[in-house]
């Protein structure tokens, strides 16, 4: 598994796909997050923040690396890896490591913010802690729009696109439980380190769950797609 | 490996491409035959279990499988030395099997070349060597004689059989007839989404048919001790 996941992330790097979503953390760090913030509240109110801006992009990231492999090269892998599970969770390792490492990148620097504004340890632990979470999740739905499971690239990138803006937008009203809690942790981090830390038990808690349950979705669906 | 009433169909509302398939895959070598679009290929794939059966059931397929596919993908950021490594590791392979096959499959000084910059030949032996280094028990390969060198071609059929004399059972389409000549396989044949006709190595003698051959008295001989020689047997008319 972790050979397979090796060789994707392999290919993407290789492939210099993972340019794309480098040039956008770049723009982002150098017109966004190299101004200082002024306070405590603003700089744990920016980890929140970048974990906001950066899941479309971490979707996106997982949906180009996924889609790297030729359809054929696919059934090659699927067959040289022998459990019909193993692409799978081989995929979401691969895209996942790629996210967290892309997350590191952008969050370099308002982290090093944070630690300097007198942002508590705990506060910026929580605000890494739910970047991470929403990395996960961010994968699974870039995994989603794969051309495994959606072969047409133009359905596939609209339901990229729908999907994160549909995530964005249950979050707002009373069906946000479907989604990822977006506005609630945007809210907590521009309350301030402390509103942050005591949110995140319930935020971490209900992306979890709503990442386990995507994931096993398209595990499911994934193995019958090799 | 048994398949039982296997149907397939890629979508709901698409053609059956395979109906009512209940078939026992013998041991040795099996060539699957059939017009283009009879579904050879998406036959093969559900015996690498690339594909599940839309109905029916395909059961005892052996754990290491080697999948060579008709067009190898290419379009890879790799050079053939590394695209292997990464199969070996895949397969919990030595990587001194890449070396092995190919020296056996005549493409060791390509090892270093990419592979968008391989020709449609070389990048054929690339994907029998992928299915082939990971000893596979169940070997399947889709059209694999396509585009090779006069020497491997002439060359693989020896090798597909020196495999499954050591327990490989190994499944092959072939358009380009090479596979056809060797003795002691098993033929099926897909034809209106079934496979209609399953002649077997055993059934070859009772379809011997007699063939007149008219030839100048002195060339009579000649004729005679080449046919032999190419192993017919000849008779002449009393």
């Amino acid at each position: 598994m972790i050979a397979l996941a090796r060789f994707q992330v392999s290919g993407y790097v290789r492939s210099l796909r993972v340019l794309q979503p480098l040039i956008v953390a770049f723009l982002f760090i150098t017109m966004i997050l190299l101004q200082k913030p002024a306070s405590a509240k603003l700089a744990a109110g920016t980890l929140g923040d970048v974990a906001a801006f950066m899941f479309p992009v971490w979707a996106w990231a997982s949906r180009a690396l996924l889609d790297t492999q030729p359809d054929e090269q696919r059934s090659l892998s699927a067959t040289a890896a022998g459990a019909r599970t193993t692409p799978a969770f081989a995929g979401l390792i691969a895209a996942y490591t790629v996210n967290l490492a892309l997350g590191a990148i952008v969050l370099a620097v308002p982290t090093l913010y944070a630690g300097s504004a007198n942002v508590s340890g705990k506060a910026i632990i929580a605000g890494l802690a739910l970047n991470a979470l929403v990395a996960a999740a961010a994968t699974m739905l870039g995994a989603w729009t794969s051309r495994a499971i959606l072969p047409d690239p133009g359905i596939s990138l609209l339901a990229l696109l729908g999907g994160a803006a549909a995530i964005l937008l249950l979050s707002l009203g009373p069906l946000g439980w479907l989604a990822i809690p977006m506005v609630e942790w945007l809210k907590a981090g521009h309350d301030g380190p402390t509103a942050l830390v005591d949110a995140l038990p319930a935020l971490a808690a209900h992306i979890a769950i709503w990442t386990a349950l995507v994931a096993t979705a398209y595990i499911l669906t994934r193995r019958t797609r090799p | 490996m048994q398949l039982t009433e296997v149907a397939f169909r890629y979508h709901r509302k698409s053609p059956w491409v395979l109906r009512d398939v209940s078939f026992t895959l013998p041991a040795g070598v099996t060539e699957v035959t059939g017009r283009n679009g009879a579904g050879k290929s998406t036959l093969l794939r559900l015996l690498a279990g690339l594909r599940s059966p839309t109905r029916g059931t395909i059961t005892g397929r052996p754990a290491r499988v080697g999948y060579a596919p008709e067009r190898f993908p290419v379009d890879q950021p790799f050079t053939v030395s590394a695209y292997l490594k990464h199969m070996a590791a895949i397969r919990g392979t030595a990587e001194a099997s890449i070396a092995t096959w190919a020296d056996r499959l005549r493409f060791d000084h390509l090892l270093n070349v990419k592979l968008p910059d391989l020709s449609k030949g070389s990048a054929q032996k690339v994907g029998l060597a992928q299915a082939l280094m990971a000893d596979p028990t169940l070997l399947i390969l889709d059209e694999p004689f396509a585009g090779l060198d006069a020497q491997t071609r002439d060359e693989l059929p020896a090798l597909i059989t020196d495999l499954a004399d050591a327990g490989t059972t190994v499944v092959v389409s072939d358009h380009q007839r090479v596979i056809e000549a060797v003795p002691g396989i098993t033929r099926v044949r897909i034809e209106e989404a079934t496979l209609a006709q399953a002649i077997t190595a055993s059934d070859n003698a009772v379809m011997e048919g007699v063939l007149e051959v008219v030839v100048s008295v002195e060339d009579m001989e000649a004729v005679e001790a080449k046919l032999r020689a190419e192993g017919y047997e000849v008779r002449r008319p009393q």
